[in-house]
Protein backbone atom coordinates (compact mmCIF):
# COMPACT_ATOMS: atom_id res chain seq x y z
CA UNK A 1 0.00 0.00 0.00
CA UNK A 2 1.36 3.32 -0.92
CA UNK A 3 1.78 5.59 1.93
CA UNK A 4 -0.07 8.78 1.68
CA UNK A 5 2.02 11.71 2.43
CA UNK A 6 2.80 15.26 2.01
CA UNK A 7 0.85 18.02 3.29
CA UNK A 8 1.85 21.42 4.02
CA UNK A 9 5.44 21.40 3.23
CA UNK A 10 5.78 22.00 -0.44
CA UNK A 11 2.58 23.82 -0.98
CA UNK A 12 2.97 25.87 2.12
CA UNK A 13 6.37 26.93 1.08
CA UNK A 14 5.32 28.12 -2.30
CA UNK A 15 2.30 29.84 -0.88
CA UNK A 16 3.94 31.63 1.99
CA UNK A 17 7.62 31.74 1.62
CA UNK A 18 10.33 30.58 -0.71
CA UNK A 19 12.30 28.87 2.00
CA UNK A 20 12.15 25.24 3.16
CA UNK A 21 9.00 24.14 4.97
CA UNK A 22 9.24 24.23 8.76
CA UNK A 23 7.34 20.97 9.08
CA UNK A 24 5.87 18.22 6.94
CA UNK A 25 2.85 16.20 7.95
CA UNK A 26 2.90 12.67 6.67
CA UNK A 27 -0.27 10.64 6.55
CA UNK A 28 -0.31 7.34 8.36
CA UNK A 29 -1.61 5.91 10.40
CA UNK A 30 -0.25 7.26 12.56
CA UNK A 31 0.09 10.81 11.33
CA UNK A 32 3.68 11.87 11.59
CA UNK A 33 5.09 15.37 11.90
CA UNK A 34 8.57 15.82 10.53
CA UNK A 35 10.64 18.96 11.13
CA UNK A 36 12.33 20.68 8.24
CA UNK A 37 16.10 21.26 8.16
CA UNK A 38 17.27 23.09 11.26
CA UNK A 39 13.80 23.15 12.76
CA UNK A 40 13.07 21.82 16.23
CA UNK A 41 9.52 21.00 17.27
CA UNK A 42 8.63 22.31 20.72
CA UNK A 43 7.84 19.34 22.95
CA UNK A 44 6.56 21.48 25.81
CA UNK A 45 3.67 22.53 23.64
CA UNK A 46 2.73 19.37 21.84
CA UNK A 47 1.55 19.93 18.28
CA UNK A 48 -2.19 19.74 17.83
CA UNK A 49 -4.50 18.77 15.03
CA UNK A 50 -7.91 20.37 15.36
CA UNK A 51 -10.64 18.35 13.69
CA UNK A 52 -14.32 18.87 12.97
CA UNK A 53 -16.60 18.74 15.94
CA UNK A 54 -14.09 20.29 18.28
CA UNK A 55 -11.91 17.20 18.44
CA UNK A 56 -8.27 17.93 19.14
CA UNK A 57 -5.57 15.33 18.61
CA UNK A 58 -2.14 15.98 20.09
CA UNK A 59 1.13 14.73 18.66
CA UNK A 60 3.66 13.15 20.97
CA UNK A 61 6.83 11.10 21.09
CA UNK A 62 8.81 9.62 23.97
CA UNK A 63 12.02 10.74 22.31
CA UNK A 64 13.04 14.11 23.69
CA UNK A 65 16.14 16.18 24.23
CA UNK A 66 17.56 15.84 27.78
CA UNK A 67 15.86 19.04 28.85
CA UNK A 68 12.53 17.83 27.41
CA UNK A 69 12.44 20.91 25.23
CA UNK A 70 12.31 19.37 21.75
CA UNK A 71 11.34 16.14 20.07
CA UNK A 72 14.26 14.10 18.81
CA UNK A 73 12.00 11.83 16.76
CA UNK A 74 8.97 12.92 14.74
CA UNK A 75 5.93 13.05 17.00
CA UNK A 76 2.91 11.04 15.90
CA UNK A 77 -0.83 11.21 16.40
CA UNK A 78 -3.82 9.00 15.67
CA UNK A 79 -6.67 10.72 13.89
CA UNK A 80 -10.08 9.04 13.52
CA UNK A 81 -9.99 7.01 10.28
CA UNK A 82 -12.87 8.87 8.69
CA UNK A 83 -11.28 12.25 9.18
CA UNK A 84 -8.98 13.57 6.50
CA UNK A 85 -8.67 17.27 7.15
CA UNK A 86 -7.98 19.58 10.01
CA UNK A 87 -6.01 22.50 11.29
CA UNK A 88 -2.49 21.83 12.43
CA UNK A 89 -0.89 23.92 15.13
CA UNK A 90 2.77 23.50 15.84
CA UNK A 91 5.32 25.50 17.79
CA UNK A 92 8.71 25.42 16.12
CA UNK A 93 12.01 26.78 17.36
CA UNK A 94 14.48 27.00 14.48
CA UNK A 95 18.05 26.32 15.53
CA UNK A 96 20.10 29.46 15.76
CA UNK A 97 17.17 31.87 15.83
CA UNK A 98 16.67 32.01 19.63
CA UNK A 99 12.91 32.23 19.21
CA UNK A 100 9.83 30.08 18.96
CA UNK A 101 7.17 30.70 16.38
CA UNK A 102 3.69 29.30 16.12
CA UNK A 103 2.31 27.96 12.89
CA UNK A 104 -1.33 27.35 12.12
CA UNK A 105 -1.89 25.48 8.91
CA UNK A 106 -4.93 24.00 7.21
CA UNK A 107 -4.11 20.47 6.16
CA UNK A 108 -5.70 17.54 4.40
CA UNK A 109 -4.51 13.97 3.89
CA UNK B 1 -4.11 6.87 -2.38
CA UNK B 2 -1.86 9.80 -2.53
CA UNK B 3 -2.67 12.44 -0.08
CA UNK B 4 -3.46 15.97 -0.51
CA UNK B 5 -2.64 19.11 0.49
CA UNK B 6 -2.76 22.26 2.15
CA UNK B 7 -5.27 24.79 2.10
CA UNK B 8 -3.44 27.82 2.99
CA UNK B 9 -1.31 29.27 5.58
CA UNK B 10 -2.24 31.27 8.54
CA UNK B 11 0.49 32.18 10.87
CA UNK B 12 -0.27 32.91 14.43
CA UNK B 13 3.20 33.94 15.35
CA UNK B 14 4.69 33.96 11.97
CA UNK B 15 4.72 31.85 8.89
CA UNK B 16 7.68 33.49 7.32
CA UNK B 17 11.01 32.11 8.27
CA UNK B 18 12.99 35.24 8.81
CA UNK B 19 12.21 37.40 11.84
CA UNK B 20 10.93 40.92 11.29
CA UNK B 21 11.04 43.84 13.70
CA UNK B 22 8.01 44.63 15.79
CA UNK B 23 6.83 48.13 16.56
CA UNK B 24 8.95 51.11 15.62
CA UNK B 25 11.32 52.70 18.05
CA UNK B 26 10.57 56.23 19.20
CA UNK B 27 6.77 56.07 19.11
CA UNK B 28 4.55 56.25 22.19
CA UNK B 29 4.12 52.81 23.69
CA UNK B 30 0.58 51.46 23.34
CA UNK B 31 -1.22 51.31 26.68
CA UNK B 32 -1.59 47.97 28.43
CA UNK B 33 -5.22 46.91 28.50
CA UNK B 34 -4.87 43.57 30.23
CA UNK B 35 -7.22 42.86 33.12
CA UNK B 36 -5.76 39.70 34.65
CA UNK B 37 -2.47 40.23 36.45
CA UNK B 38 -0.20 38.29 38.76
CA UNK B 39 2.50 39.47 41.14
CA UNK B 40 0.73 42.79 41.56
CA UNK B 41 -2.40 43.79 43.45
CA UNK B 42 -3.81 45.82 40.57
CA UNK B 43 -3.69 46.11 36.81
CA UNK B 44 -0.67 48.10 35.67
CA UNK B 45 -0.94 50.92 33.17
CA UNK B 46 2.00 52.55 31.43
CA UNK B 47 0.47 55.95 32.06
CA UNK B 48 1.02 55.32 35.76
CA UNK B 49 4.63 54.29 35.22
CA UNK B 50 5.89 57.56 33.76
CA UNK B 51 9.26 58.33 35.26
CA UNK B 52 10.21 54.67 35.25
CA UNK B 53 11.90 52.63 32.54
CA UNK B 54 9.71 49.68 31.54
CA UNK B 55 10.86 46.42 29.99
CA UNK B 56 8.06 44.36 28.49
CA UNK B 57 8.79 40.69 27.99
CA UNK B 58 6.39 38.84 25.71
CA UNK B 59 6.62 35.19 26.68
CA UNK B 60 4.75 31.99 27.39
CA UNK B 61 5.76 29.25 29.80
CA UNK B 62 5.67 26.56 27.11
CA UNK B 63 8.33 28.37 25.07
CA UNK B 64 11.76 27.04 25.81
CA UNK B 65 13.54 30.11 24.49
CA UNK B 66 11.40 32.17 26.83
CA UNK B 67 12.01 30.17 29.98
CA UNK B 68 15.73 30.04 29.33
CA UNK B 69 15.71 33.84 29.31
CA UNK B 70 13.89 34.15 32.63
CA UNK B 71 17.03 34.03 34.82
CA UNK B 72 18.35 37.06 32.99
CA UNK B 73 15.11 38.96 33.45
CA UNK B 74 14.97 38.06 37.13
CA UNK B 75 18.52 39.33 37.42
CA UNK B 76 17.74 42.61 35.66
CA UNK B 77 14.69 43.10 37.87
CA UNK B 78 16.74 42.51 41.01
CA UNK B 79 19.52 44.82 39.91
CA UNK B 80 17.51 47.73 38.61
CA UNK B 81 14.05 47.72 40.20
CA UNK B 82 15.08 50.13 42.93
CA UNK B 83 16.87 52.29 40.36
CA UNK B 84 13.69 52.77 38.35
CA UNK B 85 13.18 49.73 36.13
CA UNK B 86 9.85 47.92 35.96
CA UNK B 87 9.97 44.54 34.28
CA UNK B 88 6.56 43.34 33.10
CA UNK B 89 5.84 39.91 31.68
CA UNK B 90 3.18 39.81 29.00
CA UNK B 91 2.17 36.17 29.02
CA UNK B 92 0.76 35.42 25.57
CA UNK B 93 -0.38 31.87 24.78
CA UNK B 94 0.59 30.23 21.51
CA UNK B 95 -2.25 27.70 21.33
CA UNK B 96 -5.98 27.79 22.15
CA UNK B 97 -7.10 27.16 25.74
CA UNK B 98 -7.00 23.36 25.45
CA UNK B 99 -3.21 23.57 25.76
CA UNK B 100 -3.39 25.01 29.28
CA UNK B 101 -1.47 28.22 28.60
CA UNK B 102 -4.52 30.38 29.31
CA UNK B 103 -4.98 28.95 32.78
CA UNK B 104 -4.17 31.39 35.55
CA UNK B 105 -3.19 28.61 37.94
CA UNK B 106 -0.71 27.18 35.46
CA UNK B 107 0.85 30.59 34.99
CA UNK B 108 0.97 31.15 38.73
CA UNK B 109 2.84 27.87 39.17
CA UNK B 110 5.23 28.73 36.34
CA UNK B 111 6.05 32.06 37.95
CA UNK B 112 6.71 30.43 41.31
CA UNK B 113 8.79 27.64 39.79
CA UNK B 114 11.02 30.12 38.01
CA UNK B 115 11.33 32.66 40.80
CA UNK B 116 9.56 35.41 38.88
CA UNK B 117 8.38 38.16 41.21
CA UNK B 118 7.86 40.96 38.70
CA UNK B 119 4.30 41.64 37.47
CA UNK B 120 2.82 39.52 34.73
CA UNK B 121 -0.27 40.17 32.65
CA UNK B 122 -2.32 37.40 31.12
CA UNK B 123 -2.59 38.39 27.47
CA UNK B 124 -4.98 35.59 26.60
CA UNK B 125 -6.78 37.60 23.96
CA UNK B 126 -3.47 38.86 22.53
CA UNK B 127 -4.54 42.48 22.82
CA UNK B 128 -1.11 43.66 23.92
CA UNK B 129 0.73 41.26 21.61
CA UNK B 130 -1.25 42.66 18.69
CA UNK B 131 -0.99 46.28 19.80
CA UNK B 132 2.81 45.99 19.73
CA UNK B 133 2.91 43.94 16.53
CA UNK B 134 4.81 41.11 18.19
CA UNK B 135 5.52 37.97 16.19
CA UNK B 136 7.95 35.83 18.17
CA UNK B 137 8.47 34.36 21.60
CA UNK B 138 10.31 35.78 23.44
CA UNK B 139 10.18 39.46 22.42
CA UNK B 140 11.15 42.57 24.31
CA UNK B 141 10.13 46.21 24.27
CA UNK B 142 12.06 48.79 26.27
CA UNK B 143 10.14 51.96 27.12
CA UNK B 144 11.69 55.16 28.41
CA UNK B 145 10.56 57.37 31.29
CA UNK B 146 8.32 59.39 28.97
CA UNK B 147 6.49 56.30 27.75
CA UNK B 148 8.17 56.08 24.35
CA UNK B 149 9.40 52.88 22.79
CA UNK B 150 13.16 53.09 22.57
CA UNK B 151 14.27 49.54 21.77
CA UNK B 152 12.60 46.40 20.51
CA UNK B 153 14.00 42.96 19.96
CA UNK B 154 13.47 39.27 20.27
CA UNK B 155 15.31 36.09 21.05
CA UNK B 156 16.61 34.08 23.97
CA UNK B 157 19.53 35.44 25.95
CA UNK B 158 21.51 34.30 28.95
CA UNK B 159 23.20 35.90 31.92
CA UNK B 160 26.15 37.92 30.71
CA UNK B 161 26.06 36.81 27.10
CA UNK B 162 26.35 39.52 24.46
CA UNK B 163 22.59 39.96 24.12
CA UNK B 164 22.21 40.31 27.87
CA UNK B 165 24.97 42.87 27.93
CA UNK B 166 23.26 44.81 25.17
CA UNK B 167 19.93 44.92 27.02
CA UNK B 168 21.75 45.79 30.23
CA UNK B 169 23.51 48.68 28.48
CA UNK B 170 20.24 49.96 27.03
CA UNK B 171 18.49 49.81 30.39
CA UNK B 172 21.31 51.67 32.14
CA UNK B 173 21.30 54.34 29.45
CA UNK B 174 17.56 54.95 29.83
CA UNK B 175 17.77 54.95 33.60
CA UNK B 176 20.44 57.63 33.34
CA UNK B 177 18.35 59.96 31.18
Amino acid sequence: MRRASIILAAVLVSACDARPAPVTLRAGPPLRLEPGPGVRINARLKPALELEGGIVVRFDSPHLTPDSAYFTAPPTAEAPPAVHAGTLRVSVCPAGERICRSLTIAAAW
Amino acid sequence: MEALVVAGCVAVGAAAIRPRPAVSDGVPAPELGNTSWLNTDRALRLSELRGRVVLLNFWVFTCVNCTRTVPSLVDLDLRYRDAGLTVIGIHTPEFPPYAGEHDRGNLMRALARRGITYPNAQDNDRRTWNAYGIRYWPSFVLIDKQGRIRHTGYGEFHLNDRYYQEWDRRIRALLAE
